[in-house]
Parts: structure tokens; sequence; C-alpha cells
């Protein structure tokens, strides 16, 4: 198992190493004058030489590149081109923001996908099914960001039960705090918990058509024990899914941020590539590629712990 | 069954009840008065604060953020008029080279030290030395103390825009420890109204803390005083029905509603939208070096159709840079160019231009509302245009490299300042003026800047507005104005210049 960890663990380093430097090449192709884009449609001549000397962006792309690699394998991100900032404050700020509004999300998904994909898997063709599965139809052709407003409409703006935008944090008030991420937590996770009902689903009626199932019943064990089985069974494709959708939801975290007005890391990743501030952009794509890296390095060993073919492998 | 999932449904109710209450007021306003007179403030600002260095600071959203915390050496009204700040008065030397502000000594700085002559030296060459606020110390040779209330400005050249500038935001004074220590940018600190709150979370909200004894502390009767960046405009109109915020920028959606909600409306001219055309000089070998091809496109352009549909009727119908209403503006000559297919062609054709000709122009998503009304109406003069799609960030800096494109740019409302910044001077969006292929514009620029300030300099500003708009220097389908919205207890007056007004324009009204 450790093994099998050291060398998930190198091909997330290689991984992280390929996607950060790529992001900084095409970064500085895709703005080649950062200065103009950092000040505004106001700004002078002077300004525009003045900052473009003062951010370093007049020498080589490859020296930039060369000093951005070295600082940041001494774990210093730099400061914002934008606002002078230390990028590792930024992202401090920044990422728990995203972090509990993603896990939220993630929470409610897995518990009420659990929940109504292992009832309609039991009883197909019930009721609950049939409602699980309408459901899902329904909600896949709803756009997301349309949920957000339809939610902030009814329950902040007209009910005014949550706050239309802002963030509390989980330090300065629980309460404020699951006011504040209730509203975009729901718009963030509808989506995803009828993706893990109806891969559940799928998966438990599957099993349940197994000889090991009937072999199971046949003998008289008791319902629940049958259905501990067939969720353990069914579990890893939920499970990958679940795994995916954290990643899913980080970009998804962007139009939900922003409706909201949470200032996450989907909101600094929208104002820093509006702004060209390059290396705030390149901070948030190494947590961002860490995180997917930790995450599915996470659901490797989950797997791996239900089902130890998974690890022979 | 049923009866489990009538409790759950309870539970789920009695706990949003219990969440509603228990935070209920948090970040809420509600407008009521607090007390001592102080008026609770949330501002939702477009912007977050470009920089609390106000060396480095950018002007166009940052009012409320810097002027929060900094005082000015001196500011500005509603007009562009330069008004006291620290400095009480001024004095322009007869050959214009030396400007003396008397500064006032009842000022402190947050750290506790005074805001003297010396300090106010330190602050001022600190903007002088910054990277945007130096736009307005271009031809200050030297600031210098004169005694303990009197500083002077030495001029390398007469400059008839510095007081402009420096009102409009490029005179915060920092406090001299934090200048030395160089964590302006993280901590400001100025002698301002309020200080910036530990409670702020930077990027997200900023909570002031009001400063007793603030030496004009009538002014600012704002407490809770809060700032919170939102960039999207349906979260900011949310905001402020769910009654987290009072006073937001906003667009024509914002105003419409404002009247349902007993909402007062502020509107400030901000910036022209139309061509603008970078090869007046006809250098890039485009057809535009020749005046009559400038002229059709501005003969071509449905003016008020643009305004009726793209600008949903907010702003002004113009053809000119001077903003409507303000010093330099003519209003005559808002008709120098009535849309006239049949005039239009026929100048193209003396041109040579009788089956129009190919451009490339740059597109980025901002400017796409503009886009179909551009392309329909040069293919009727037979102009086929080639759309080389781009970002905005690029946009920025490809734009002036094509013979014309689409632009949206900022105004001003000081006269001399419009001269400088959109005919005389490059800027980024216009790198060669092309002045010398424009019959008498050179020689009515020299006019402006040789005139005595004052009225025989504003006839000289609005001759040069008249050649420029008859020459087409570029062809402006309207000016576009910036929208405010707030709760009915507050008034606001924007400022051109400034896309977001400062706190001392914003006043509780009656």
């Amino acid at each position: 198992m450790i093994l099998f960890i050291l060398k998930r663990l190198l091909s997330g380093i290689v991984l992280l190493f390929v996607v950060a430097s790529g992001t900084f090449f095409l970064a500085h192709a895709a703005i080649p004058n950062p200065a103009l884009g950092l000040l505004g449609s106001g700004a002078t001549p002077e300004a525009i030489a003045a900052l473009t000397v003062k951010i370093g962006a007049d020498r080589p792309v490859l020296v930039q590149y060369q000093e951005w690699l070295l600082n940041l394998l001494q774990g210093d991100f730099g400061t914002s081109w934008k606002n002078d900032q230390p990028i590792d404050k930024i992202l401090a700020l920044r990422l728990p923001v995203t972090l509990s509004l993603v896990t939220a999300s993630v929470a409610l998904s897995a518990l009420l996908g659990a929940m109504l994909g292992t009832l309609a898997g039991l009883r197909p063709h019930s009721w609950i099914d049939k409602t699980v599965k309408a459901g899902a139809v329904i909600l896949f052709a709803l756009p997301g960001f349309w949920v957000a407003v339809v939610l902030v409409m009814t329950f902040a703006v007209q009910l005014k039960w949550f706050p239309a935008i802002g963030y509390v944090q989980p330090s300065e008030s629980l309460p404020g705090w699951l006011r504040s991420i209730t509203l975009p937590a729901i718009s963030l996770a509808l989506g995803a918990i009828v993706m893990i009902a109806e891969q559940l689903r799928n998966g438990i009626i599957q099993a349940d058509a197994q000889d090991y199932t009937r072999t199971l019943r046949s003998r008289g064990i008791p319902f629940w024990r049958v259905a501990l089985h067939l969720l353990r069974n069914s579990a890893p494709a939920s499970l990958t899914i679940l795994a995916l959708l954290f990643v899913g939801l980080l970009s998804g975290a962007i139009i939900v941020e922003q409706i909201f007005g949470i200032k996450g890391i989907g909101e600094l990743t929208q104002s820093s590539s509006q702004n060209g501030d390059i290396p705030t952009l390149l901070g948030i794509t190494v947590v961002t590629v860490v995180f997917v890296i930790v995450v599915n390095l996470l659901l490797d060993i989950v797997l791996g712990w239900i089902n130890p073919k998974v690890r022979v492998k | 069954m049923k009866k489990n999932t009538l409790t759950g449904i309870a539970v789920v109710a009695a706990a949003a009840l219990a969440l509603t209450s228990c935070s209920a007021g948090g970040a809420e306003t509600g407008g009521e008065d607090a007390p001592g007179g102080a008026v609770p403030l949330s501002i939702g600002n477009f912007l977050d604060v470009t920089n609390w260095d106000p060396a480095n600071a950018d002007l166009g959203f940052d009012g409320p953020y810097l002027s929060a915390v900094y005082d000015a050496l001196i500011t500005t009204d509603e007009a562009g008029e330069p008004q006291p700040g620290i400095a009480t008065e001024w004095q322009v030397s007869d050959d214009f080279r030396t400007v003396t502000f008397d500064i006032r000594t009842d000022a402190e700085f947050s750290d506790g030290t005074p805001v003297d002559a010396d300090a106010v030296v330190a602050g001022l060459q600190h903007l002088k030395d910054g990277t945007t606020a130096s736009e307005a110390y271009l031809n200050v040779e030297q600031i210098a103390k004169v005694d303990d209330d009197t500083i002077e400005f030495s001029l390398s050249k007469r400059d008839d825009t510095m007081l402009y500038f420096l009102g409009l935001g490029r005179s915060y004074l920092a406090a001299p420890s934090a200048i030395d220590a160089g964590t302006l940018s993280e901590a400001p600190v100025g002698s301002g109204p309020y200080t910036l709150s530990d409670s702020s979370v930077p990027g997200s909200e900023y909570a002031f803390d009001k400063v007793e004894g603030h030496w004009d502390a009538g002014a600012f009767p704002f407490d809770p005083l809060k700032i919170t960046p939102l960039s999207d405009p349906t979260a900011m109109l949310n905001a402020m029905e769910a009654e987290q915020l009072n006073l937001i920028y906003t667009d024509k959606t914002g105003a419409d509603l404002a009247e349902q909600n007993d909402w007062k409306v502020a509107r400030g001219l901000a910036t022209w939208a139309g061509l603008n055309f970078s090869d007046r000089s006809g250098d890039m070998g485009s057809p535009l070096g020749d005046v009559r091809v400038r002229q059709a496109l501005n003969f071509a352009f449905d003016r008020q159709g643009i305004h009726d549909s793209i600008a949903q009727g907010e702003g002004f119908v113009s053809t000119q840079l001077f903003p409507t209403g303000t010093p330099g503006n003519v209003e005559s000559l808002d008709a120098e160019f009535p849309v006239d297919l049949d005039r239009a062609k026929s100048l193209l054709a003396e041109a040579g231009y009788a089956d129009g000709f190919d451009v490339a122009m740059p597109m980025a998503a901002p400017f796409q509302p503009y886009q179909a009304i551009v392309e329909q109406t040069l293919a009727e003069l037979g102009i086929t245009v080639t759309w080389e799609e781009t970002d905005f960030m690029s946009y920025m800096g490809k734009a002036p490299t094509y013979p014309m494109y689409i632009a949206v740019i900022a105004m001003d409302a000081n006269p001399v300042a419009t001269v400088e910044r959109q005919i005389s001077k490059p800027q980024w969006y216009n790198p060669n003026p092309g002045l010398a292929n424009l019959d008498g514009v050179q020689e009515q620029v020299d006019a402006v800047f040789a005139a005595e300030p004052g009225d025989a300099q504003l006839a000289e500003i609005e001759q040069l507005n008249a050649l420029v708009t008859e020459q087409g220097y570029n062809a402006v389908f309207g000016q576009n104005e910036n929208i405010f919205v707030s709760t009915s207890e507050f008034d606001v007056k924007p400022v051109i210049g400034l896309m977001f007004p400062t706190l001392r324009q914003i006043s509780v009204g009656g």
C-alpha cells in the first residue's frame, strides 16, 4: 500500500510541474502586456511603462519562468501584480471559502444522493425510483446558474431567510456561516445529488441481479445485511463520481461564487484573469492541482480499502 | 413513514427559522439611523481596491476606499473643480511655475503622528515617485517645505491640469512611517475620516472604523461603513433588495427597479463610445488618413438608433469628446453629422473609395454589443470588416495597432485634461494622434496651451473641439453614464473622471 501511495505521489508531482509550467507559458503568451490590464483604461503610457518594469514583465519569459519556479520550490508564490499583496496570504483567505463551499456541496450530494440512490435501487420501478429518475432529468435540464438565481430571489430577496451575498467564516459565527453557505451549496449540489443517486441506483440494481445476492437472499439473510453487501459492491463507482465531482465543483464554484458574491478561488480566478495578474493565476493553478492530486490519492486509498483487488492491480 | 416525513419537514423548518433569527442583522444595514446621528452605509462597488498604496492605485473605482482612509492635499467637486483638503488654500504664481499650498495643522495620521509640512512633502514625494500617481506630477520638479504650514511646488513648465489631477485622487497622503516601512499595500496608514478595520476580509468586504475627532468629521456621518467589491450586477441588485447594501453601482436594470423600491438614482457621465481612428496620419496604409473617409464614417452611423438600442436610452447622443454639459462641449456640434448615407457614399467616392475598402478590426466581449451595427453600417458603404477575435486583455494592447477599432474611453470633466488625454498627448489607446494630418489642429492645440487660463483658454478649447469634430477625429456615437442607486436617505453626486465617487460625494439627504 505504501509503494502504491508513493507511486501516486510521484506521478502527482510530475503532473503538478507540467500543468504549472504549461499555465505559466500559456498565460504569458495570452497576456503579452499585463500592465495594460492591471492599470485599466485610464492608464498613461508612463504608468504602463513604469509598472512593466516594476513587475519585471520587460524581461525574457524564460528568465521570469526560472525565477518563478525557484521561488515556488522554496514555497514562495510571489506577490500579486494587481495590489502588491503576498499571494500566499490571498490564497489563505480565498481557499477556505471555496473549500468550505465545495465540501458542503459534496457532503450534501453524498448524503442525499446515497439516500435517494439506495431507496430507488432497492425498490426499482417504485414511486421513489420514478421520482428520482424524473427529478434527475429535470435537474440536469435546468442550468445551474438559473437554479442559483431562483434560490437567491426566493429565499434571500423575497423571504430574507438567507443573505443574498457574502460569506461568514465559521470561526466568526457558526449559524452565520451556515446561513451564508446554504443557498450556494444547494445550487452547486443539485446536479451532483442526482448524478450520485442515478449511479448508485444502477449499481445496486446490477448487484442485486448477481448470483451472490440471490444466494444471500435464499439463505434467509436479513434485508439490511443484504443491502449493506449491495452498497459495498456498488460504492466504488459512486465514490469515483464523488471525487470527480469535488474537482468539477471547484470550477463550478466560479459561477455560484459570482451569483452569491462569495470571494473564493473561483471569483479570484476570474478577476485575476481579467486583470492579467499572472502570478496570482499561477498560485491558484498550483493549489488547485495539488487539491486534485490529493483528492484522487484519497480516492485511490479508499477504493483500495474497500476493494483489495484495486491494490493488487 | 408519513409521520417521519412530517417530522423531518418540521425539523428543517425549525432549523431554518432558528438560523434566520440567530443571525438576523449580522450583515444587514436596514438603513436605520445609528446612535449619535450616524448612518450605516454599505457600498457595493464594482471593483476591489486596486492598491491601498495611493502611489500605485488606479483611480477608477478606488474613490470610496481611498477617501475613507486618506486625506487628500486637495479634493474635487463633481464639476472637477479643486476643493480644499489638507491644503486650505493655494496660490499659483503669475508665471505659472510655482504653486504654494497652505496646509492645515489640525490633522493627524492614524499612527498618531501629525500631518505637518514635512509629512505632507514626504507623502507627495511618494506619490510623485509612484507608478500611477506620478501622472499628476509630470511637470513638478520639486516639492519643498516653506514653513510649518506651507509647502511649495516648483514646476518645470506651466501645467493647467495638475490641480485637477491632484483633486481627482492623486494627492492622498500616507504617513511617512508606513511609506518608509513599505507596508501601505497591506495596511494603509492615513489621516482620513476612517481607518481600515481588522475585521475586513480583503477582496470580500472592507469595514472601516470611524476616527474620533477627525477635522472634517461632519462630512462623513457614515457609521458603520462597509464597502463590498462585487462585479456581478445581478448579485449587487439582489443584495440591495435584500437590504444588505444601500448604495450600489448599477446599470439600467437597477435604475428601472429604483422606482418600485423607493431608491434614489444618480447618473454621471463616464465614457464616450464609438470608433477610435488610429490611422489619422495614414501611416498604417488605410484610407483613414483622408479626412473625407473619416467624415463619411461619421455620417454613416445612426447615433440615435445606437443610443436607443445599445445604450438603452441612457446617456447622450453626441459627436464630441468633451462631456455633455461641461466646459469645452459645444452643443451645436452634436448636429454636425446627421445620419446621411448618401452623403457618406459621396464623400467616400470623392476620396477614391466609391466601392468601399477592406479593413481588419479587433473584437472582444465587452465591445460585442456594437459589433453588428458597425459591421452593418460599414457594409452599406461597401467597407468589408474582417473581425479578429481576441480577449479583453489583449484587446487593450492590440486595438491601437489596427487603423480603427470600437472603443469605450473614460472622459474628464476638466476641458484641458480632455485636450491632453483625448487629442494632443499620445495615450495607450491613441499612440499616434496624427495631428499633423489634421488641418489647423496642431496650431489650435498650441493656442490652447498658450492662452490665459479661464475664459480665453476655454474659447480656444471650444474652437479646437469644433476643428477635431468637423474633421472626424474619431466617430463618437454617444456618451455613456454611470448609474448609482441608493436607499432614500443618501444623495450621490458622481464625478466625471471617477468611475465611482469618493465618500465626499455621498451625503445624507432629505
